[in-house]
Parts: C-alpha cells; structure tokens; sequence
C-alpha cells in the first residue's frame, strides 16, 4: 500500500501547475472552454489553439499512448497528475471520450497510424454516436443501420445525443450490420469524417441554455444534438473491428472512459468550492461556517469526496498493475456522480436562494456555479452508463449475482 | 501510488485468514460470548506464537517492529472471524507505552506483551462520553513517590481480563481541557480498583470501573506530568483507526454472507439475488464497505508515515460508523427472519459492527473535527492536498 506520490510524480505537478500559471489566463480558459460558448469549436480559437501547440510540445498530450502513435509512452497515473491540474484550470487535455482508447485496442494499423496522432495534436475529434431515440439503457436495441454495398457501407439513421457533433471532425458510430442476428451480435463500429455527404446535425438545447453555465460547472455543456443519416456512403476501411463484433468494442472503450481524474473532479470541486467559500464569507452579523449543522454536513460530503478520490486511486492502481476491473470501474461511476449531486443539493440547502440565481445574475454566488451545478451534475449519474446500469454490473460482475434478464426473445421487426 | 495491497501484506492476509479459518470457529465465538473472561486463552497464545502481539512492538522487547498497517490487517482479519481475544484493546494501550513510555517502561512490561503473557486495556471516558478532553474528570493527586486515582471509568474494554490498564486523569487540580492530563500504566489488580459488567448487545467484556484511593508510582506515567493529551490523541487515534479495520473486516465477511444467501434462497421461483432491488442494495453494501476500508488503511498509512492523519482517522470513523452499519443492516433484511434468529450466525457479526460504530467516536464528533480542520483553520483548501491544518 502507498497512498502518496513519488517525489519525481510531485515535481510534475509543480511543474504542470507552474505552466499553467505562466500560460493560462483567464480570458485563454475561457476560450479553450467549450462549455462556455455553444457555438465555438473547442479550444480552437487561436489563443488555445497556441496553448494546445505549448502543452503537446511539452509531451503533456495524450501521455499514455505509446510513442510510435505520437504519444509519450506513458503510465496513467503521469496522465492522471497532468490531466487533474489541467481540469482545475479549465482545460481540456484528454483525448475526448471512448473512441481513441477503442482505436488502440480494435483499430488496424492504418487506423492506429491515421488517427491517434491526429487525435493527439487535436486536428482530429470524435462524437459519439451510440444512444438513438430508442436505445438508451438498452443500447444494443439500436436500429441505425449499415449495410454492405460493393467497397462500401451505406449509413441510415438517426442518432441522439451526439454531444459536440456540430464541432466534432469524425463520429465514433455504432449501428447495425446483421438485422437478423441476436441484437448483441449485429452490431459494428464505424469510424467517419462528419463532413461525408448525407449527415445533418440539429441543435438539441439543454437547460443549461441562456445564460451559460461558468467554466467548472458539472455538465454545463447548453447544447448537444441529434443527427440524421441519410444514404451516408462511406468505404468499408471504416469498420472499426471485425463486422458484427462492435459490441465488445464499445464496451471496452466506455469502460476506460469512465475512470480517470476528470470524472471523479467534475464530481468533487463544488466540496472544495462550499468549504473556501464559507471560510470567507457572511451575510451581515450571519457566518455559515459557524452553523453546527453546516458544519456536520460540509464535513460529511468531504468524506464522501475522500472516497470518489479513493476508489478513483484503485481504479488506477488496477490499471497501472495491468489488471482489469471487475466491477471497480462501475463502483467509481456510482460514486463519483451520486455524491456530485449529493454535496451539491446539500449547498442549496446551505444558501438557500442565492443557489437559485445562475451566471450573469445580481447576487449570484461564484458566478452561479451552484445554480448550474443543480441543473449539471445529476447529468453525471445518467450519460456513459447510468448509476442503475452500473449498479447492475457491481452486482452481476463483481458480486457475481445472477442475470435477472429473461428468455431472450425475437422481436416482429 | 498503488492502494493496493502489495505481496508481503497479501502475505500477511492470507497467513491470518487460514489460521483464523482453522481456529476460530463461531462455536467458539458463541462459547466465548458466556465465559466469565469473554476470550480463548488458547487462541491468545497461538497469536502471541504468530507474533500479532508484538507486530507493532520495538525489536529491543522482542517485537517485530511492523508498519502499523500490517496489524491493521490482522485485525481485519480478526474482525472478520470475531475472533475472541483481546488484541484491540491491548494494542491501543501498548502502542501508547510502545511510542511514549519511557526505555525502563518499554523494558519491563513489553516483552511479557509480545509473548503473549499479559492482556492491557485502556481507560479513558467517564460519564461524558466525547473523546474530548473535558470529559476527563478522573484525579491523581501526588503523594510521595506515587499518585493515588479517584474516579469513575466507563466502557473500559476487556477489564476482567486485563492485567494492565492505561489510565488518563487529571494531575492538575482544577485543569480544564486539554491541561493537565496524563496517563498511567496501571495494575488491574491494585487496591482500591473494583469493576461493574456492563451488560452490551454485542455480549462483549465493558465495565465501569471505579478507581479508590488507587496509588499508582510515579514512574508509570507515560510522558511528562499534566502534558498527556497529545499522548491521548495518538493513542486515540491509532485505536480508532485500528477498530475501523476491525469493523470493515467483520463487515466484510457478514456481506459476504447475504451475497451468498441471495444466490441460492429462491422466491417466485428464481434466486432473490437476481431480482435488482436485491441486486442493487448488494452492489452498495459492497461500495460502502469498499470505502469504509479506503478511508481506513489511508488514515494507518499516514500514520505509518508519521504524517498528520487526525482528519483521515475522523472521515473513515464517521464513515464506517454509518455505512458498516447500514451494510449490516441489509444484510439482515436480505436474510429475512432467519438473520436475527439466535441459532443463525449472522447475528453474530450483526451484533458486534454495530456495538463498534457506537465506540471510540460518534459520527458527529469525528465530523465536528473534520469541520474544525477544513473550516477554522485560514487557508485554501483543495481535495487530495493536504489540509492547510496539516500542511
């Protein structure tokens, strides 16, 4: 057991905190901040854009990809220190979601070559194409379909949720190839530039919509989209994996996506945020800090905060001993986000209506962060696997309790 | 970094858990419950013969002088086989003699700890129940070469059994707070002291223990005179974090059991374990005690590492005290009737992680204390950095 970094691992945050002090302004993270602006392509506006070029030079992007792919060969907890202190200073270094870790353990070589570098220098981004309007939960349901036609495959469809789809180069899609196979098994990955004729993307407006939520917020993307294929034709190199075994891949890229800094700090900030906050603020002759029952509820989120950084800790360890979870993973992504809405329900209850006042408003309390966070951080419980969803796989993986899934049985098409 | 165990604390595990599986039976555990001492003194000798005794004790007294993370193990284990001897109690007291006694003190009583030949305990609530130090009323007045003790202790773990016991009292008359405590080593037996068993749900040895006139020589004070609260609280809070490894260990295995009993009780023809309801209250009974364990070998470590770990010792009691309880709890609700059945030896375990998450700490105090530490210390404070307090 070791519960600390290395001397060589604490120099490297120094480091990475001392970059960022020197090259992130407040203006730049605002800039590099998708959340912030609903239209602009993240952190391409040009100051980003020359931090990005700043962070790759110095080897701080995509640091666990091996080095023939233009990664640095890395451990993930190297990635985890630099990714932890680039979240808190509002920037994004990860490589975006599922697609490029699927792409390392599905892709061929010509894949490997063409995208991970891409991925890396961010000329390339992935939306996700999973969830359609009746596969949510149940995700192998999905209807999309993708069928063989000579060299190609001709996409037709609609999916939901394709967050950042309107800013995104490429979609990660998972659609059907064998409509008469068991649904798990019909099921492929195709890799493709958004720009291929056929696919329109149309604004979905979330609640957090006008104003937009402050940089930090859980969830304060204000758009994400659907979007439509129509007769989209692409070329069979596409295919991410064998044709019908798309299911394994996906899964296998969720599951790496759900660990990892950013999902445990999305979960955990508003805990430091309420604790520095009441250290320093009153209303009038009235100090919450000396509220004994503030008090007891402040100190009873920070330890469940403890614990979303400690089951993060064993995920990680998990990894860096090259084990595989069995339901550690899940257990995180149960934790993290329902202690997330957790702490942040508990400071509504500690400021009472200055959290219903959002960003932009008079009185608001840290730019509104605690408003938004009401609307934001619940929406951590339900993407990339709801918290019930995970709960079943706690309870089937890692205790090994049966299946309550019925007979399987075909569906009139 | 790495919160997993490495290959010696594996080692470690697996050694106790074998011997644990062969000796302690819960016939044992149920026989233990009725004797007048409430321990095997067979099982106690065949741990001193392993070493758990003076794992934590100096090589110069013969121990082995191991991280206190590796006792926290064993007592894992004991806690997940009830084991019936008195290892908590005579490692809090021993710890505090081990890190704080003086060499003559360390050299007269410990080696009889490590082999197993005497059982310690420690004294330190009175009526107030707080571990904090006002609640500490007890006086020893100086007189010649010794100081005589009067008062009342309450839930002094073990005492019928104790041959030592670590008293804390007031040396200053009319100190308050954390002024003028200190600690003695006191024989169990010495004129003046009588014991009342206190009758507890978890069928354990607590007494009240009623000190008169009790003379106590100078020399088994532990530290200076009236300057034993810092002593306390690291004698405290090495025991706090010892009983939540305790806790976690016994909470561990009664999960286990419901986990087990919902995949082959069947209802409406199928396993309750494959209805969600069952499925989901499992999966956090397994997430609460997977935390609770977290908190607690985090908190040993720092320990181990001399770092300041008061906070941790405080978030994983807290967190323990309700979550162990709650995955008990669930427990019993997935057994039905037949888990609080006397003859069922759920209730066995039941019993006992409950009893532990009313000691040594409340939630609320270790949470007050976590409130202090973030709260009134000045300075910012940023989650997985330590705490302005502690920096």
């Amino acid at each position: 057991m070791d519960f600390a970094y290395s001397a060589e691992q604490e120099a490297l945050r120094r480091e990475v905190r001392q970059f960022i002090k020197e090259n992130v302004t407040p203006e730049l993270a605002d800039e590099a901040n998708p959340e912030s602006d609903v239209e602009r392509p993240r952190g391409q506006g040009p100051m980003a854009a020359a931090l990005y070029k700043k962070i790759y030079d110095r080897g701080w992007l995509g640091i666990t990809y091996p080095k023939e792919y233009g990664g640095q060969g890395g451990d993930r907890l190297t990635q985890y220190i630099v990714e932890e202190e680039f979240t808190r200073a509002g920037i994004n270094i990860t490589l975006g979601g599922s697609g490029a870790p699927a792409i390392m353990a599905a892709g061929t070589e010509e894949q490997k070559q063409y995208y991970i570098p891409r991925l890396i220098k961010r000329e390339v981004s992935f939306c996700l194409g999973f969830t359609e309007p009746h596969a949510g939960a149940d995700l192998a349901n999905l209807r999309c379909s993708a069928v063989r036609d000579g060299d190609d495959y001709v996409i037709n469809g609609q999916k939901m949720y394709t967050s950042a789809a309107h800013m995104s180069t490429h979609i990660y899609l998972m659609a059907r190839t064998d409509r008469n196979a068991p649904k798990h098994e019909g099921i492929s990955i195709f890799l493709f530039p958004m720009d291929t004729p056929g696919i329109t993307v149309r604004p979905l407006w979330t609640i957090q919509n006008n104003p937009t939520a402050p940089v930090g917020t859980t969830y304060g993307n204000s758009r994400t989209n659907e979007t439509f294929f129509d007769d989209v034709r692409i070329h069979k190199s596409c295919l991410l994996g064998e044709e019908n075994k798309g299911w394994r891949v996906g899964s296998m890229g969720l599951n790496l996506d759900r660990v990892g800094a950013s999902r445990y700090l999305i979960s955990v900030r508003r805990d430091e945020d309420i604790v520095n906050w009441v250290k320093n603020n009153r209303f009038d002759g009235y100090s919450p800090a000396e509220n004994p029952a503030i008090r007891d509820k402040i100190a009873e989120m920070w330890i469940e905060a403890q614990v979303c950084r400690l089951m993060t800790m064993r995920s990680m360890s998990i990894v860096e001993r090259g084990g595989k979870f069995t339901y550690e993973g899940s257990a995180e992504k149960v934790w993290a986000p329902e202690h997330g809405v957790r702490v942040t329900e508990a400071i509504t209850q500690m400021l009472g209506p200055y959290t219903t006042l959002l960003r932009t408003s008079a009185h608001a309390i840290e730019d509104g962060v605690f408003a938004h966070n009401v609307m934001g951080s619940f929406q951590s419980g339900i993407n990339h696997g709801s918290v019930q969803v995970m709960r079943d796989q706690v309870a089937r993986r890692g205790l090994e309790l049966p299946s309550s899934r019925r007979p399987k049985k075909v569906e009139a098409k | 970094m790495d919160v997993l165990l490495n290959d010696d604390e594996n080692l470690i595990v697996d050694s106790a858990r074998e011997f644990l599986t062969g000796e302690c039976s819960t016939k044992l555990v149920r026989e233990m419950e009725a004797d007048a001492l409430g321990y095997s003194r067979e099982l106690w000798a065949k741990v001193a013969e392993l070493g758990w005794q003076g794992m934590c004790m100096p090589e110069k007294v013969g121990g082995s002088d191991m991280p206190l993370v590796y006792l926290g193990l064993v007592l894992r284990e004991a806690g997940r086989a009830l084991a019936p001897i008195p290892l908590h109690s005579t490692a809090v007291a021993t710890l505090a003699v081990a890190r704080d006694g003086t060499a003559a003190q360390q050299e007269k009583y410990l080696p009889d700890v490590v082999a197993g030949k005497s059982v310690w305990t420690w004294a330190f609530t009175e009526r107030d129940p707080r571990f904090v130090p006002e609640a500490v009323q007890m006086s020893a007045t100086a007189r010649g070469d010794n100081y005589a003790l009067d008062g009342v202790k309450l839930f002094v773990d073990n005492f019928p059994q104790a041959d030592y016991c670590v008293v804390v009292a007031r040396t200053t008359a009319g100190s308050k707070g954390a002024q003028g405590l200190s600690l003695f080593i006191v024989d169990a037996k010495s004129k003046g002291i009588s014991q009342k068993p206190l009758i507890t749900l978890a069928k354990d040895k607590q007494s009240e223990v009623t000190f008169q006139d009790v003379l106590v020589p100078k020399a088994n004070i532990i530290g200076a005179a009236g300057e034993g609260w810092p002593i306390v609280e690291r004698m405290l809070d090495r025991g706090t974090a010892l009983l939540c490894a305790q806790m976690v260990g016994a909470a561990r295995k009664d999960i286990e059991m419901a986990i087990e009993y919902a995949k082959f009780r069947t209802a409406f023809g199928q396993p309750i374990g494959s209805f969600q309801s069952v499925q989901h209250t499992c999966a956090d009974m397994q997430m609460w005690v997977d935390g609770g364990e977290l908190l607690t070998f985090e908190a040993l470590w720092k320990i181990d590492q001399g770092l300041p770990a008061s906070v941790e010792v405080s978030q994983a009691k807290a967190f323990c005290n309700e979550k162990c309880e709650a995955a008990v709890r669930n427990s019993q609700s997935i057994h039905g009737g037949i888990g609080f059945m006397m003859e069922f030896d759920l209730q066995l375990w039941f019993r006992r992680v409950s009893a532990w998450t009313m000691r040594m700490g409340t939630s609320f105090e270790h949470r007050a204390r976590i409130a202090h530490a973030l709260i009134d210390i000045p300075g910012e404070v940023t989650l997985g950095r330590p705490l302005p307090a502690a920096a």
